[in-house]
């Protein structure tokens, strides 16, 4: 994916050539859909959504400043829009206290396998007040990038580090013995 | 401790590092560019006719500030009949145009409310008008 190609399709469709627009949606539907999917936590909705990112962006291709990278200036179109939209309509989601914890963590230890306790980290996140959430989602969909995180929210760096600390934390509140059992076996 | 924390941001990162990745249905690019001619086919949005109805709109603008006025005017009026009643008790034969004003001050308020009232409900059809949501 390179900016340069991103570039000369924008510039094909301001000037009239609106096929130009299919290498957009190839390049960055993929992207798209799994930043929807990480907000909606639904297949159909996540197409929606991206779907109507790449309308927007179509009607707004005139506002994308140079200064920025096209992605980025893409990216945080569609979180503005799956922000909104899931404040719309919010997702389905269990409640925090619905996420099983084992009484104890040596049974966690020997019965619970990995995959249900990432699942339960999952779900706890998604669980998480939004501005957490959020936070959380975009700084592992930016692959662990602070500042792309806060480029696609709006917000200054420093903001999203506090939210991002304050979300772990209440992760590490709310499954303080499904991530201690590696401890234990440390131990 | 620290390395407990350490350890547990580790793990959360581990975890949460690794979502699902879903792939875009098959005919997901069609249906958008299906969308984006539509779009671009579709004839641009009427503006809103600002020249026309700015005309319109300070006239609203002005009646509003007139009912304004006249609504903080009777208020203020009655507001000064309402201490009438003081000289009313050595002056009885006062107290009858006094109460008659007062009547017609009430009735000025009611008519500025009801007016106010209009003219919000008014502005408010307008908009969803405007909006094309009626």
């Amino acid at each position: 994916m390179s900016a340069s190609d991103d570039q000369a399709d924008v510039e094909r469709v301001l000037g009239g050539d609106i096929s130009a627009f299919e290498g957009i949606v190839h390049r960055w539907q993929g992207p798209l859909i799994n930043l929807a999917y990480r907000f909606s936590r639904d297949r159909g909705r996540a197409e929606e959504m991206a779907q109507e990112v790449f309308l927007r962006a179509y009607r707004g291709l005139g506002q994308w400043r140079r200064d920025a990278v096209f992605s980025t200036w893409l990216f945080a179109l569609a979180t503005n829009l799956y922000r909104s939209e899931l404040r719309r309509i919010p997702a389905q989601s269990t409640s925090l206290d619905d996420i099983a914890e084992p009484a104890d963590a040596r049974a966690c230890d020997a019965g619970l396998e990995e995959r249900d306790r990432d699942s339960a980290v999952r779900r706890a996140v998604w669980n998480l007040p939004a501005k957490y959430r959020e936070a959380l989602i975009l700084f592992y969909f930016h692959e662990m990038d602070v500042p792309s995180a806060a480029r696609s929210l709006g917000l200054p760096e420093g903001t999203v580090k506090a939210r991002l600390f304050r979300g772990r934390e209440i992760l590490r509140g709310k499954l303080p013995q499904l991530l201690a059992v590696p401890r234990l076996k440390e131990a | 401790m620290e390395r407990l924390v350490r350890h547990n941001e580790d793990e959360i990162n581990r975890i949460l590092s690794r979502d699902d990745e879903i792939l875009p249905s098959s005919g997901f690019a069609v249906s958008v560019m299906d969308a984006v001619r539509r779009e671009a086919a579709a004839p641009p949005p009427i503006p809103f006719p600002w020249k026309r109805a700015l005309p319109g709109l300070l006239a609203g603008g002005f009646a509003l500030a007139l009912v304004l006025v006249a609504g903080v005017v009777a208020m203020v009026q009655l507001g000064r009949g309402a201490t009438a009643p003081q000289f009313s008790v050595s002056l009885p034969s006062r107290m009858t145009p006094i109460l008659g004003l007062q009547h017609n001050l009430a009735g000025a308020a009611s008519w500025t409310v009801l007016a106010l009232l209009l003219t919000w409900v008014s502005v408010k059809f307008s908009m969803r008008l405007a909006s094309g949501r009626v």
